[in-house]
């Protein structure tokens, strides 16, 4: 008998097991895992055991018991042996198989963090050799789920903000109806409605990563408010860009500015009282102790009202937008959205063309 | 007491004592003109405070008080929301002149 193809047929009629196909199916990658001796000698004893059976057995069928009936009994026990060995050995491959898979899905999900780290860092005109600004690349201590689920849709968040921008320009730009438009602006604002939901979620999970807008481009972080832009700043802008406006209209938006400026005086105020009793909370008692656990207490409860003010900075934000589109007609809040919308995408290419800048070499 | 302060003062914010966000709402009725009672609720008395606020009540539907609350004209007002949205629409200064807060 020649043992190659007798080994083929061998390996057909058991069925279950094809160590030499698996391996295939697995790729290099799986040699060091798999105990390739364990099984070869497996198929060796079997194919020795088989072999002086097979003479009268017809080709090309896959082993089945029926075949083997006929048998004398003693070799039905080897037979028997050797399916029961054929099922362990497939027990072991398909454990090993899971095992593998459930290694290589973690991977994938670490090479997606990895991957928006990166991204980050670049952004950021970072260089990622070392320096004292390791913690912006990514968090000292355990991946945060709730940011990282927050960074994806964020970017979701911008892709729509685009292609929106877009629709709004040519529908300015092609003289559709007041109808149409409302329809536009109002899903303009539905969506700021929902950045301004993703970071309430975001500020639950780590508020200071909301709070130091680093989700944000380098540019657009000059310009950071408690966690986002100011409202007031933002009016002074965009003014001038949705002339021409009544008189009555005009008084409206200047009001709109003078609240806006207060609200957020009384806001920044609020931060400061809120720095200050955080430093008196963590000098409190000797500076000297050695342990510090009742003011760690009390400074902790402190900081979890910067979740509150990263709210109100936020409801701020809505409630001004909320107000323009009251003030303006609907043709003037298309154009100041799309005004808004652009301001903000010449201040991530600005980001863009900064950190890509050519340097003076050293 | 906190019933006679809430009639007696044309605003008046109750607020938990060294809460930042009273702070804000106090800076925010200051920088308007008003000059606003202000009574800080000790941690302990917190519950008793509110459930003697939502017995005068006069706040509509919302009648839930949470701190800082602020009654403007003897009725309770709302939170730090509802002025800065308020205030925001331009809707909050009538209101504080009627109340008699205001003097133009």
């Amino acid at each position: 008998m020649n043992s190659p193809s007798t080994q083929f047929v061998s390996s057909r009629r058991m069925g279950v097991y094809d160590p030499i196909q698996q391996i295939n199916m697995w790729g290099d990658s799986l040699k060091s895992n798999v105990n390739l001796s364990a099984s070869i000698p497996l198929i060796d004893e079997a194919d020795i055991k088989f072999d002086s059976q097979s003479e009268d057995a017809s080709h090309g069928i896959l082993g089945t018991n029926i075949k083997y009936d006929q048998e004398a009994s003693k070799p039905v026990d080897k037979i028997q042996r050797r399916l029961a060995q054929n099922r362990e050995a497939a027990r072991k491959s398909r454990l090993r198989k899971k095992a593998y898979v459930q290694q290589l899905e973690s991977s994938r999900l670490k090479l997606m963090q990895l991957e928006q780290e990166l991204e980050r860092a670049r952004q950021q005109g970072m260089y990622v050799a070392g320096g004292l600004d390791t913690n912006h690349l990514g968090f000292a201590g355990p991946i945060n789920s709730g940011i990282t689920a927050f960074e994806m849709e964020y970017g979701h968040w911008v892709e729509k903000q685009n292609s929106q921008i877009l629709e709004l320009r040519n529908a300015l730009n092609s003289h559709i109806g007041d109808l149409e438009l409302r329809i536009l602006v109002d899903d303009m604002m539905n969506h700021y409605t929902e950045i301004f939901r993703m970071k309430s979620a975001a500020a639950k999970a780590d508020v200071f990563y909301v709070m130091s807008g680093m989700w944000k481009t380098t540019a657009e972080r000059f310009f950071l408010w408690i966690g986002g832009f100011r409202p007031s700043e933002l009016l002074k802008v965009l003014l001038p860009l949705i002339e021409p406006l009544t008189e009555q209209q005009r008084l409206d938006v200047c009001n709109l500015g003078q609240s806006c400026q207060q609200a957020e005086d009384a806001l920044s105020q609020g931060m400061e009282k809120l720095q200050q009793t955080l430093a008196d909370s963590i000098a409190a008692g000797q500076l000297m102790e050695g342990s510090y656990i009742p003011q760690m207490a009390t400074a902790i409860e402190k900081l979890e009202a910067l979740v509150s003010f990263v709210n109100q900075a936020d409801h701020l934000r809505k409630e001004t937008l909320q107000q323009m589109s009251r003030i303006l007609t609907i043709r003037q809040a298309a154009r100041c959205l799309l005004a808004l919308g652009e301001y903000f995408q010449r201040l991530r290419a600005l980001s863009s063309l900064w950190s890509n800048r050519p340097r003076e070499p050293a | 007491m906190v019933h006679d302060m809430v009639s007696e003062n044309a605003v008046i914010v109750f607020g938990r004592r060294g809460c930042c966000m009273s702070h804000v709402v106090k800076r925010l009725l200051l920088g308007l003109g008003v000059n606003p009672a202000v009574y800080e609720v000790e941690e302990k008395d917190e519950e008793g405070v509110a459930r003697e606020l939502e017995a005068i009540g006069g706040g509509g539907d919302n009648n839930k008080v949470q701190f800082p609350a602020v009654f403007i004209g003897g009725k309770l007002f709302g939170g730090l929301d509802r002025i800065m949205a308020t205030h925001i629409s331009g809707e909050l200064v009538p209101i504080l002149k009627q109340a008699g807060a205001l003097w133009l």
